[in-house]
């Protein structure tokens, strides 16, 4: 962070409020002006429709119907506490934030551990390929997973078949197994977007402390306990709210694979808004679970966020 | 001895697996969309067959592939520009010139990031209704200029920051206007920071799925849509949908290749300085 930026959050503000108000004064202007094309798409396109998803929520209504729609007030929000679907996607969706976040964080740190072990080249190669998935849409991802899933050609059936468990597993068939293939398919294209923030917080730590340690006699667990993890944490907090988020939303890849089957084992809150409003036409109520969706990300997410956003804060200069 | 040996040989086999694990269900679809069709259904999977071009001839032919691949570019193309053109003024304002309640309206900005797609796609769908502007590009592409602007806020705020203040002041002292120094110092020194975003934008809105289902009708489908609806059916033309999703995939995978420095900055958010 620049001293400049520093300069107007810090003490000068306060101490010569006069000096430093009158020289900013002259491009207040301007910078009021720089904002407002963005600050404009942001209002048309997420304060606007937010604001309107308020207030139909309190509407029982249908799209191209809005005058017809009766106000219900509360109505809507009511029917997500009692109605057993929505408590499902939302344990569901927990459930599946919970296990496939916390596996993409261990693998993505081992797998970072270990390409960094590697000579530099090497590594920047492999990097490159493991980062693949990454690259691709939500959408293609299901359909490379549907395909591996295939129960006659797929390629995981194939392999169980070599272990004579193929009975065992369900796939994207049963509703047992479903979750859990969903669960496998976001982590095949979420842990290189760990790995990457991993191997950029691997390099800020400074060579010499693993020297250090070496030399004290702690082992590679010791190591891997008392200095890699510590100085990555506020790497793995970033990690954990931008993935957190993103899995507590999923959306994509559960359309792509089942849909939110079979018999609504894999029905996220946002499958679940998604369906209420597009399929079955009752946006009011699709708009409730929305904006319930997002205040339990909010109330989630939001500590983590705000602990490390006062960290960062003050570390700057 | 023999310790070291195996312990090299596990880091091998796990570097190895995951290689496996990552190559394997993208060069399937790959290979599948040369496929016969009596290739594509043999379990294993043949690794040496005829090769063939018809899946492509099929899915550019019949499904309007073409005009979809071209709504892509254009949406991409279109919202990238928006969110890195007012996104970067939005930055440049936010963190040099000293503007008010500077710090405020950047948190505002990131807060965008926390908003659910659904939660903006209902309401914007039924706006859009409204407006008549359903099925025009107007909404993929204000959609995904809004998602990107946050990250594109933050990503060049960061950037701008790591520019010495010398250089502003410098400017400064030679008379230079604030929109001149943008111009002539800013822009230049951060144009790696834009061409990140701008790439890291058009990728998102080249895969983004959800909002370009609802908000595009049949004229105006981006390449995802069209995709779903090769998937959707009840029974996959896997060959024909191998051929497209092989074709939207291979442009993304190719120019991250190419600028794989820039992405890895770009992707872990500026959030964490390499």
């Amino acid at each position: 962070m620049s001293a400049k930026a520093g300069t107007l959050r810090g003490s000068t503000l306060f101490k010569h409020p006069e000096r430093v108000r009158s020289r900013g004064d002259r491009h207040q202007l301007l910078a009021v002006a720089l904002i407002i094309p963005a600050a404009t798409v942001l209002v048309a396109v997420m304060i606007v429709p937010l604001g309107y998803a308020l207030l139909m929520s309190l509407f029982d209504y249908r799209v191209g119907a809005e005058s017809k729609g009766s106000f219900v007030f509360l109505a809507n929000y009511l029917r997500f506490v009692e109605d057993p679907l929505a408590l499902s996607s939302l344990g569901l969706t927990l459930l599946f934030t919970f296990c496939a976040v916390s596996c993409e964080i261990v693998l993505g740190i081992g797998m970072a551990l270990l390409l960094a072990t590697l000579p530099v080249s090497i590594a920047r190669l492999l990097r490159g390929v493991y980062c693949m998935p990454l690259l691709i849409s939500p959408i293609i991802v299901g359909l490379l997973w549907r395909y591996m899933y295939d129960p006659t050609f797929g390629l995981v059936y194939y392999f169980l078949g070599l272990t004579g468990l193929a009975n065992l597993f369900g796939g994207l068939q049963e509703p047992a197994s479903a979750l859990f293939c969903v669960m496998v398919a976001d982590i095949w294209e979420t842990t290189p977007f760990v790995l990457l923030c991993v191997t950029a917080g691997l390099a800020g730590i400074p060579a010499d402390l693993y020297e250090a340690a070496r030399i004290d006699g702690a082992g590679a667990l010791g190591r891997l306990f008392r200095i890699t993890l510590p100085l990555l944490r506020s790497v793995l907090a970033v990690v954990l709210v931008i993935r957190g988020t993103d899995a507590f939303r999923v959306f994509d890849i559960i359309y792509a694979l089942t849909g939110g089957g079979p018999a609504n084992s894999t029905l996220s809150l946002s499958i679940y808004a998604f369906k209420k409003g597009f399929e079955e036409n009752q946006m009011g109520y699709a708009m409730a679970i929305a904006i319930i969706t997002m205040a339990l990300l909010v109330l989630i997410f939001g500590p983590l966020l705000k602990a490390l956003y006062s960290r960062s804060q003050g570390n700057a200069p | 001895m023999i310790l070291r040996w195996m312990r090299i040989g596990l880091r091998l086999a796990v570097l190895i697996l995951f290689f496996l694990w990552t190559v394997i269900p993208i060069a399937l679809v790959v290979t599948t969309s040369f496929k016969l069709p009596r290739d594509i259904f043999s379990v294993p999977p043949v690794i040496i067959f005829t090769p063939t071009i018809e899946n492509y001839v099929r899915a550019l032919t019949a499904g309007d592939f073409a005009r979809y691949f071209w709504n892509s570019v254009v949406v991409g193309v279109a919202s990238a520009l928006l969110a890195v053109g007012s996104g970067s003024l939005a930055a440049y304002a936010l963190v040099s010139l000293r503007m008010r309640y500077a710090r405020l309206i950047a948190d505002m900005f990131l807060l965008g990031k926390l908003v659910p797609a659904v939660t903006m796609l209902l309401p914007l769908f039924a706006l859009l209704n409204v407006t008549g502007l359903l099925g025009t590009f107007v909404g993929p592409i204000l959609a995904h200029t809004a998602v990107n602007l946050p990250f594109v806020i933050w990503l060049v705020m960061g950037f701008i920051r790591d520019i010495p203040p010398d250089l502003e002041s410098a400017a400064k002292v030679d008379g230079c206007t604030p929109m001149r120094t943008f111009w002539l110092i800013i822009g230049p020194v951060i144009l790696p920071g834009l061409v990140a975003a701008t790439i890291l934008s058009m990728q998102f809105s080249w895969n983004e799925l959800l909002f370009s289902l609802q908000l595009t009708n049949l004229d105006t489908y981006t390449l995802p849509v069209g995709i779903s609806k090769f998937v959707g059916s009840i029974s996959v033309d896997w060959g024909k949908s191998s051929a497209a999703a092989t074709l939207t995939m291979a442009p993304i995978i190719l120019v991250s290749f190419l600028i794989q420095g820039y992405l890895a900055k770009g992707t872990t958010g500026g959030a964490i300085k390499g």
